[in-house]
C-alpha cells in the first residue's frame, strides 16, 4: 500500500510537471460539475455518453428523433413482442476487439440486471442471435429502442469487465478513446482512428468535473475550459458581457416540480393543491432565482418536449386571494400568529429537497415565504435526495421539491408511465390514482401510431393540469458557455452528448 | 549513538500506536456510519444512480447486492477480516478498488497540504518574526490586521478572490484542475494563507517572549555579537510552539482541504471522504479514515523528532 | 530599540486599545439583542424581484439574493454568529486548557492518555464528528456547537500542555512545588500568566474559525434550514453573487472581522509582549 501511495506521490508529481494540455491548441477542454468515478455505465454511464467514448445502439438526434447508432434498423414483430435489432458490421472496440451481437446481448443484459431503464420495462429477454439482437418483451412496448439510447445502455467491451464481473476500463465504440483516467475529476480522450463514423476534427479532448458553479465561470471567463455546461445565472449573466466567449441557453425537458402527498388529510382534496400552486409566484422565481423569466412552468410538461406540452392549457396563475378562499372553503381558518387551523390541526408542513442542484433550496425558501402569506407554515428540510423517495415508500413526505427530467429518453413516455401510472411513483404522484391517466398511458406506451397518442396524451396533460398530484413551478434552461473561434458547437437538449465529435477550431 | 536509541524508541511507540489507530478509527467510523440515521441503502443508490435513476427499486436492489441487511458485526468482521489482509474492499457507491482510489487521491491531497503548509510558513515566519521583534510596531498592527481578515474569510471565497485576481485578471495562473506546477499555486496560496492567518501571530508571540526573556539576561552586554546571540536564542526557543502549532495544523490540513478541492477542482482525499460520507459508502470512508489516521500517526513522529532536535528538555514520547 | 514601545505610553496605548475593544464589543452586544427591533424588518420577508439591490433609504445595507433585508438579517445573525462564537470559546477553551495543565501537571499515564484522546480525535474526520451530533438532531444549533467545540480544543489542549511543560520545569515553579504550594497558587502565579496571553490569541481566532466552521459546513450542504440567518451561513448562501454584487457577500465577512477585532484589542492582544 505505502508502494503504492508512493507511486501515485510520484506520479501526481510528473503529471504536475508535464506542460499543460491545453497548450496544445488543438484539445478542447470541456468543463461540467458531474464527477466521473466509475467505471460502471450503471454510475457514470451519462458522462461516459456525453463524451463519446461509448455508443448506444440507438442514437438520438438534437429533436429527439430516434436515429441509427451500432444498430442499423431495428424491428418489431406483429405482435410487438420480439424486437430485432440489425448491428452494425466492421466496428471495433478502442482495444481492436471487434463489436458484434454477443457484446452488445451481454452489455444490455447486465444493464438490464441493474437498476435502470431496462429493468423498469416488460424485457423478458435479451439474446444474441444469427448476428442481431433480439430482445422479448411481455407485452408490447413501442418506446423501446427509445430505451437503448439511454445512458445506462451504452455497449462497453467485453474486456472492460474483469473476470468477476466487475468493470474496470472505459473501452468503447465511440469516436473518441480515453487516454488518462483521473477518478473522479478529470478524463483526457483522444481521436479514435478507427472509428466507424466521420472522423471527428480535433485530436483531442479532455473533460474537467468542477463541482462549483463560481468555478466554471472562472474557467470559462479565463480561457481554461473552452466549453463549459450547467452555469449558475449569476455566472451566466456575466459570462454574458465577456468578449471571449458565447453564451447559450437550450430549453431542456426538466422541470423543478413540487411532489404533494395527497394521501395526507391536508392535501387529499384537489383544491388544497390548486390552493399551494395559487399561492406560488413563478414569475418572481423565474425572474429571481433562475432568471429566465420566460421558463415560469404554467403546465408540468415544458415546451421542449414537443409531443407533451399541451398549448391549449390554460396557464398556473398566481391569485393569493383565490388560494385562500379554496382553503377556507376546505374549513381552514386563520390561527393568531396568522397560520392555518381545522380543529386541532395546524397548517404546518415540512418539505424536503436538496442541494445538489442550487436552485431547489433557493426555491425551498421563496415557497417558505410565500405559502407564509396564505397561512401555511413550512419547514424546509434540506439533506439527501433519497430522503424523498424514501419518504414516499414510508408514506413521511408530506411535500418534496426536486427536478424531474422528462427527457431520459427521447420518448417520455416511460418516465410519465413511472411517474403518474397506477400507485404513483417515488418521483411522481404520491397517493394519487387516476384510472383514465393510468389506462391512457399504458395505451400510449403500447402504439407508436402518433394520432392516437396524440388524443391521449392531451387528455392525460389535462389531468396533471386540473388535479396537480404534481405542482410544477419552473421549467429549466441548459446554460452554456463556448470559446469563440470553437465551430460547430452542437447543444442538445436531451444532454445525451456534448457534440465533440463535431467541433472544430475556426482557422 | 546516544541520540540514535530514542529515536528507535519513538519509532517503534509509534509503529505500535499506528497499528492501534488504524483499528481503532476503522471501528469508530464502522460505529459512526451505522449510527448516522437514515437507510444506508438509499443514500448508496443515491451515491450510484444520481437523481434522475434513482428509486426505491433501485435502493432495494442495492440492499440485496451488498448485503446491507445482515447483522453489523458481521459486516465489521469482514471488513477486519479483508484488512488483515491488506485489502480495503470495493467502493460501495462505485464498485472500483478503495486501495486504487485512495493511492490515487491521496498523492495530489498530500501534494496539495505540503505546498499550503510551504507557503503559510513561507508567509507566517517572516512576518511574524518582523512584528514580534517590536510589538505594537506598524508591522504588527497590519499583520495583526491582515490576519483578522483573512481568518473571516472563509477559504473559498478567499479562493475564488485569488482565482480573479491572478487567473482572470493577470492571466498569470490556471484558474482549476491538476495538469502542471502551476495548477498547484493558487490552492496552496489559499489554503497556507489561512494557515499563515493564525501561524504568524503564534510565531509574533513566541518571538516576542523570548526576545523579553533573553533581553533580561542579556541587557547589559552591548554590540552587534550579542543581537546575533540575542536573535539565535529567540528563534530557537520561538521554533517549539510554532512546530508544535504545524502540527495540529496539519490534521486540520488533510481533511480540512475539502472546500479548496471542490473550489479548485482538485482531486484529492477530503473531498472523496465527504462525499463517501454522504453516500454512506462504508467501505471508502474506512479506508480514508484509515489512511487518515496512519498519516497524522506519521506526522506526530516527525512532529516529536523536529521538537527533540529543537530543544531536548521539553519533548516527550 | 526593540522595547521601546514598553516605556512610551504604554498604560495610554494598552488602555486606549482596550477602551476601543471593549466598546466595540459592548455594541455588537447591543446590536444582538436589540438590533432586530430597530431596522423593523422581518428578516425572512423576501422581495424576489426586489433582490440584490444596493444600500437605499428603504434597505440600509440593500438586499440579498431573495430580496430580504441585509441589515435585518445581519443583526438577527448576530445573535447566533456571536453565541455560537462565545460557546465554542468556552466549550473548547475551558476543557481543552484544563486539560492541557493537567497532562503537563500529572504527566506519565495522566498525560499520555488526553494525549491519546486528542490525538484520537485529531485522527477521526471531524466532519464524520460533525456529521454525527448534527444528524442526532437535525437542524439544531447545538450539535453544530458540539461538533465545532470537540474539534477545537484539541487546539487548547496542546497549546497549553506543551507551554505548561516548561513553565513547570523553570526553578521556580519547582521550588514552589518542594514548597508545597498549592496547585491553585502555582496555576494562577506561573502558569496562567505565562500562558495566558497565547491563549487568548488562540481563543480570538478561535472564534473567528468557529463561525468561518459553519460557512464551510454550508459549503458542503451541512447546517442550518432556511430561513435563519446566521454570518457563517450568509457567507455561503451569498458566494454565487461574488461577482455581480461583492458588497453583500463582504457584509457578513466584515461583521466578523470587527468581532473578532474588538476580541482582540479588548484583551489586549497587540500590546502583549
Amino acid at each position: 500500500m505505502i508502494q503504492r501511495i508512493c507511486a501515485a506521490a510520484i506520479g501526481a508529481l510528473l503529471t504536475l510537471s508535464q506542460p499543460a494540455l491545453a497548450s496544445d491548441n488543438k484539445a478542447v477542454t470541456v468543463a461540467a460539475p458531474w464527477e466521473v468515478a466509475s467505471y460502471d455505465p450503471a454510475v457514470s454511464g451519462f458522462a461516459i455518453q456525453k463524451l463519446q467514448i461509448m455508443e448506444n445502439l440507438v442514437d438520438a438526434d438534437e429533436t429527439g428523433s430516434l436515429r441509427p447508432g451500432l444498430a442499423t434498423a431495428w424491428t418489431a414483430s406483429e405482435d410487438g413482442l420480439t424486437w430485432t435489432f440489425s448491428l452494425r458490421e466492421g466496428v471495433t472496440f478502442h482495444d481492436g476487439s471487434p463489436f458484434g451481437a454477443e457484446a452488445a446481448a451481454s452489455a444490455l443484459t447486465r444493464a438490464w440486471k441493474q437498476p435502470g431503464v431496462l429493468s423498469k420495462a416488460p424485457v423478458t429477454g435479451i439474446a444474441a442471435e444469427g448476428g442481431a439482437l433480439v430482445i422479448t418483451l411481455e407485452r408490447a412496448f413501442a418506446a423501446l429502442p427509445a430505451l437503448l439510447a439511454h445512458a445506462t445502455t451504452i455497449v462497453p467491451s467485453p474486456s472492460s469487465l474483469d473476470p468477476e464481473g466487475n468493470p474496470k476500463a472505459l473501452i468503447g465504440t465511440g469516436p473518441f478513446k480515453v487516454e488518462a483516467f483521473t477518478p473522479p475529476q478529470s478524463l483526457d480522450l483522444v481521436r479514435n482512428e478507427a472509428y466507424w463514423g466521420t472522423l471527428p476534427k480535433i485530436e483531442a479532448a479532455s473533460y474537467l468535473a468542477a463541482g462549483r458553479a463560481e468555478t466554471r465561470a472562472l474557467l470559462a471567463e479565463s480561457g481554461d475550459a473552452d466549453i463549459v455546461f450547467t452555469l449558475d445565472p449569476s455566472g451566466y449573466a456575466r459570462l454574458g458581457n465577456v468578449e471571449t466567449v458565447e453564451t447559450v441557453a437550450v430549453p431542456i425537458p426538466r422541470v423543478v416540480t413540487l411532489k404533494v402527498n395527497a394521501a395526507h388529510p391536508f392535501f387529499a382534496d384537489p383544491r388544497a393543491r390548486r390552493a399551494l400552486s395559487l399561492a406560488i409566484n413563478r414569475a418572481g422565481i423565474a425572474a429571481a432565482i433562475t432568471r429566465f423569466p420566460e421558463a415560469a412552468a404554467d403546465q408540468l410538461f415544458p415546451p421542449a418536449l414537443n409531443d407533451w406540452h399541451n398549448a391549449t392549457l390554460p396557464a398556473l396563475s398566481h391569485d393569493i386571494a383565490q388560494a385562500k378562499a379554496l382553503l377556507a372553503e376546505l374549513g381552514w381558518t386563520s390561527g393568531e400568529d396568522g397560520i392555518l387551523t381545522r380543529g386541532d390541526e395546524r397548517f404546518s408542513i415540512l418539505l424536503r429537497t436538496f442541494p445538489d442542484r442550487p436552485e431547489l433550496p433557493l426555491i425551498a425558501a421563496a415557497l417558505q415565504d410565500m405559502w407564509k402569506e396564505i397561512g401555511v407554515e413550512l419547514d424546509v428540510s434540506v439533506a439527501n435526495y433519497s430522503e424523498i423517495p424514501a419518504g414516499h415508500q414510508d408514506g413521511s413526505l408530506h411535500v418534496g421539491l426536486y427536478a424531474r427530467n422528462y427527457g431520459l429518453t427521447p420518448d417520455p413516455v416511460g418516465t410519465v408511465l413511472q411517474d403518474f401510472g397506477t400507485g404513483g411513483g417515488d418521483w411522481g404522484a404520491m397517493g394519487w390514482e387516476n384510472a383514465e391517466v393510468a389506462e391512457a398511458l399504458a395505451a400510449i406506451a403500447a402504439t407508436a401510431d402518433a394520432e392516437a397518442r396524440a388524443a391521449k396524451i392531451a387528455r392525460v396533460t389535462r389531468i396533471l393540469h386540473d388535479e396537480l398530484p404534481l405542482i410544477p413551478i419552473v421549467w429549466y434552461q441548459h446554460t452554456v458557455s463556448i470559446a469563440k473561434g470553437l465551430e460547430n458547437v452542437v447543444i442538445d437538449p436531451l444532454q445525451r452528448s456534448y457534440g465533440l465529435s463535431a467541433v472544430s477550431w475556426s482557422e | 549513538m546516544t541520540r540514535l536509541t530514542p529515536f528507535l524508541a519513538a519509532c517503534a511507540t509509534r509503529g505500535l500506536q499506528a497499528v492501534l489507530v488504524a483499528v481503532i478509527v476503522g471501528i469508530v467510523s464502522f460505529a459512526m456510519m451505522q449510527a448516522l440515521p437514515g437507510d444506508a441503502a438509499y443514500r448508496i443508490a443515491a451515491g450510484r444512480y444520481g437523481y434522475d435513476m434513482m428509486d426505491a427499486a433501485a435502493a432495494e436492489a442495492v440492499r440485496i447486492e451488498l448485503g446491507l441487511d445482515r447483522p453489523w458485526a458481521l459486516q465489521l468482521l469482514d471488513w477486519l477480516g479483508a484488512l488483515a489482509q491488506f485489502d480495503l474492499g470495493r467502493s460501495l457507491v462505485y464498485g472500483t478498488s478503495v486501495i486504487d482510489e485512495i493511492a490515487t487521491q491521496l498523492g495530489y491531497s498530500l501534494l496539495l497540504a505540503l505546498g499550503a503548509v510551504v507557503a503559510s510558513l513561507l508567509i507566517a515566519i517572516p512576518v511574524g518574526i518582523a512584528a514580534g521583534l517590536n510589538p505594537g510596531g506598524w508591522v504588527d498592527r497590519v499583520s495583526l490586521g491582515l490576519s483578522i481578515f483573512l481568518r473571516a474569510i472563509p477559504a473559498f471565497a478567499l479562493g475564488v478572490v485569488l482565482v480573479l485576481v491572478f487567473a482572470v485578471q493577470l492571466r498569470l495562473l490556471p484558474v482549476a484542475g491538476f495538469r502542471g506546477v502551476a495548477h498547484l499555486i493558487l490552492p496552496s496560496l489559499t489554503l497556507g494563507l489561512g494557515l499563515a492567518a493564525v501561524s504568524n501571530r503564534v510565531v509574533r508571540d513566541a518571538v516576542a517572549e523570548a526576545m523579553a526573556a533573553e533581553w533580561r539576561l542579556f541587557a547589559r552586554t552591548k554590540g552587534l555579537s550579542a543581537r546575533v546571540t540575542v536573535l539565535r536564542h529567540v528563534l530557537r526557543n520561538a521554533s517549539l510552539p510554532v512546530v508544535t502549532y504545524v502540527g495540529v495544523q496539519m490534521a486540520y490540513l488533510i481533511e480540512g482541504v475539502v472546500i479548496v478541492e471542490t473550489v479548485f477542482a482538485w482531486p484529492g482525499i477530503g473531498h472523496a471522504l465527504v462525499h463517501a460520507i454522504f453516500a454512506r459508502d462504508i467501505a471508502m470512508v474506512q479506508g480514508t479514515a484509515l489512511t487518515l489516521g496512519l498519516i497524522y500517526v506519521a506526522l506526530n513522529l516527525l512532529i516529536d523528532l523536529a521538537c527533540r532536535g529543537i530543544d531536548p528538555r521539553g519533548s516527550s514520547a | 530599540m526593540t522595547n521601546a514601545g514598553q516605556g512610551a505610553g504604554p498604560l495610554f496605548g494598552l488602555g486606549a486599545a482596550r477602551l476601543t475593544g471593549l466598546s466595540l464589543l459592548a455594541l455588537l452586544g447591543i446590536c444582538a439583542v436589540i438590533g432586530p427591533d430597530l431596522v423593523g424588518q422581518d428578516p425572512a420577508k423576501q422581495a424576489l424581484l426586489n433582490a440584490r439591490q444596493p444600500s437605499s433609504a428603504a434597505h440600509l445595507l440593500g438586499t440579498d439574493h431573495l430580496g430580504r433585508d441585509m441589515a435585518a438579517r445581519l443583526l438577527s445573525g448576530a445573535q447566533l454568529s456571536l453565541s455560537l462564537a462565545a460557546l465554542s470559546v468556552l466549550t473548547a477553551g475551558i476543557p481543552g486548557t484544563l486539560a492541557g495543565i493537567a497532562a503537563a501537571w500529572f504527566g506519565g499515564w495522566t498525560d499520555r492518555l488526553i494525549g491519546s484522546l486528542a490525538d484520537a480525535i485529531l485522527a477521526l474526520p471531524g466532519l464524520l464528528l460533525v456529521l454525527m451530533l448534527a444528524a442526532i438532531s437535525p437542524g439544531s444549533w447545538w450539535a453544530l456547537y458540539a461538533g465545532i467545540s470537540l474539534t477545537l480544543w484539541v487546539e487548547y489542549f496542546r497549546y497549553t500542555r506543551q507551554r505548561a511543560r516548561i513553565v513547570l520545569s523553570s526553578p521556580a515553579v519547582e521550588a514552589s512545588r518542594l514548597l508545597g504550594l498549592s496547585p491553585g497558587h502555582i496555576i494562577r502565579r506561573h502558569i496562567l500568566p505565562e500562558i495566558g496571553p497565547g491563549l487568548l490569541t488562540v481563543a480570538a481566532f478561535g472564534a473567528a474559525t468557529a463561525v468561518t466552521a459553519v460557512a464551510a459546513l454550508g459549503f458542503v450542504s451541512v447546517g442550518v434550514r432556511p430561513p435563519t440567518a446566521e454570518w457563517g451561513v450568509m457567507m455561503t448562501e451569498l458566494l454565487p453573487y461574488w461577482r455581480e454584487a461583492p458588497f453583500l457577500i463582504l457584509q457578513p465577512v466584515i461583521c466578523l472581522v470587527i468581532t473578532v477585532l474588538a476580541l482582540h484589542l479588548s484583551v489586549g492582544g497587540l500590546h502583549r509582549r
